[in-house]
């Protein structure tokens, strides 16, 4: 019984569908259509069966049907939690480039209207440089200063959001690195469901593309981590059990991205057990 | 098909997306479109206006609304959400445009929806290309035909551009579809090529 979106044709007979745009939509969906015996339709098979009067109206109709599951289709496709979660990382990793890129530009000029004035021997953290350039300077410097510390307050607010948005997205994965880490692994692979299907050697250098290549090219050393580096279990490890803690973590983050792809809530078993894993890596005097 | 000297133009509603306008008609630059290099560099199927197209690979729209002013009904195929929202936006303003979200590999999706054509169009970035075109040549009228945008390097990158073409050129024939034309895209767009088939 060859279904068509304006209805069911059977044997010379036809029962059009009833309903607006959204409901025709939602039947289209359900019609399951053997292309070995398909035929293609006939708009006039719709007159016939009383769906519509003429070609315009029946063109309107399909227009307002294909838009209405198009609409539908986008919609469900943003649905996926992380779609967002993707572009508030890339966003805050973009807005980090900007504020250091402007931090060293304003130091620089501060430093001709400052003959005096070097960074030499100085362990002034940049933000409070910028705060110092904006309160000593008049004009174009001080207000890009100024500007410079709103952007970084906005990254700051961006930054917990991610977070917290990472914690609900990806339960597991945080619970072992901490948001900001998760919601990087996961931007880095291009989405949770990408993430869920690497193995765990690839997110272990995910993020150390560089490195990574120059290890296959030219038999360098191959990276030991890449994003991962960031979290403090890593980056705290004595040199000697960097690696093995880097590569335990990553094994258990490969199970932890499946969690929350496939699953969606935290599991608290298996989140305890990794993290006794973890730790017992990170032991120097492992024998 | 319109020329004004030897610029392509489409008769329609402009500012699409900032196109340059030339006697009151769309330009339809081969840089940006390959439908238009094909015009260019060789024959083409002649659009006309009571045709109906089946376009698969429609993108952001901006080749499908060239389309759409020379033909009657454009039947616009697209899978990815992002240019399906550009999509939309072209087919709100263009009435003979009927957008699709649908994977073009998968016919059935859209088999309900899709009238007989006169043309099939496809310009999709996959790697079994030949397959596909023969796959919604079922939507042909008998005598339609069949564009085929070749983009060889989303085919094979190892392979050389001239084996996939050739190797592809073979699946279309051993398929039964009817080789009329087959140019590479020079000098407008790289390492692709258009194939215009006729289903007998």
């Amino acid at each position: 019984m060859p279904g068509y979106w304006f209805g069911d044709v059977e044997a010379g007979s036809c029962t059009p569908f009833l309903g607006d745009a959204r409901e025709i939509a939602g039947r289209v969906r359900t019609i399951r259509t053997n292309m070995g015996s398909f035929v293609p339709l006939d708009w006039e098979l719709a007159v016939s069966c009383g769906f519509c009067h003429d070609r315009a109206e029946y063109l309107k109709k399909l227009r307002e049907v294909c838009f209405a599951a198009a609409e539908r289709d986008v919609r469900e496709q943003y649905a996926g939690k992380d779609t967002e979660l993707l572009h508030m990382v890339r966003t805050l990793d973009e807005m980090d480039t900007v504020i250091n890129l402007l931090s060293e530009r304003i130091m620089e000029w501060y430093q001709i209207r400052q003959p005096t004035f070097s960074r030499k021997y100085r362990r002034t953290p940049s933000h409070l440089m910028v705060r110092k350039i904006r309160e000593k300077s008049r004009g174009a410097l001080g207000n890009v200063a100024g500007q410079i510390e709103t952007l970084s307050a906005a990254r700051t607010d961006l930054a917990k959001e991610v977070s917290s948005r990472a914690n609900r997205v990806l339960p597991n994965t945080s619970a072992l690195i901490g948001g900001l880490v998760a919601a990087r692994l996961m931007a880095q692979a291009g989405g949770l469901s990408q993430l869920s299907r690497l193995p765990a050697s690839a997110i272990q250098v995910l993020g150390a593309k560089t490195a990574l290549f120059a290890h296959i090219r030219t038999h360098t050393p191959s990276p030991k981590h890449g994003v991962i580096f960031q979290h403090r279990r890593v980056h705290n490890a004595p040199r000697a059990v960097r690696g093995r803690v880097s590569r335990v973590l990553a094994g258990k983050l490969a199970i932890a991205a499946r969690l929350d792809h496939y699953r969606g809530v935290a599991d608290p078993g298996f989140i305890e057990r990794a993290q006794a894993k973890i730790d017992a890596a990170g032991m120097e005097d492992k024998s | 098909m319109k020329w004004i000297g030897e610029v392509l133009v489409s008769p329609g509603e402009g500012g699409v997306y900032n196109e340059r306008m030339l006697g009151g008609a769309r330009v339809w630059d081969p840089f940006r479109s390959k439908l238009s290099a094909l015009y260019h560099v060789g024959t083409g199927i002649d659009l006309s206006s009571p045709m109906r197209v089946l376009y698969l690979g429609a993108a952001n729209g901006t080749t499908v609304s060239h389309v759409a002013d020379y033909t009657e009904t454009v039947y616009a195929v697209e899978f990815a959400p992002r240019p399906m929202q550009d999509l939309l936006e072209v087919a709100r303003r263009r009435e003979n445009i009927v957008p699709i979200m649908a994977d073009a590999t998968r016919p059935e999706q859209y088999a309900p929806l899709v009238e007989a054509v006169d043309l099939l169009y496809q310009d999709v970035a996959q790697p079994d290309q030949a397959a596909i075109a023969v796959r919604n040549s079922v939507f042909l009228k008998k005598g339609g035909s069949l564009i085929l945008m070749l983009k060889t390097r989303s085919v094979d990158v190892r392979k050389e551009p001239a084996v996939v073409f050739q190797d592809t050129l073979d699946l279309l024939s051993t398929a039964g579809l009817v080789i009329l034309e087959s140019v590479w895209l020079e000098p407008y767009h790289h390492d692709h090529a258009a194939i215009v088939c006729r289903k007998p």
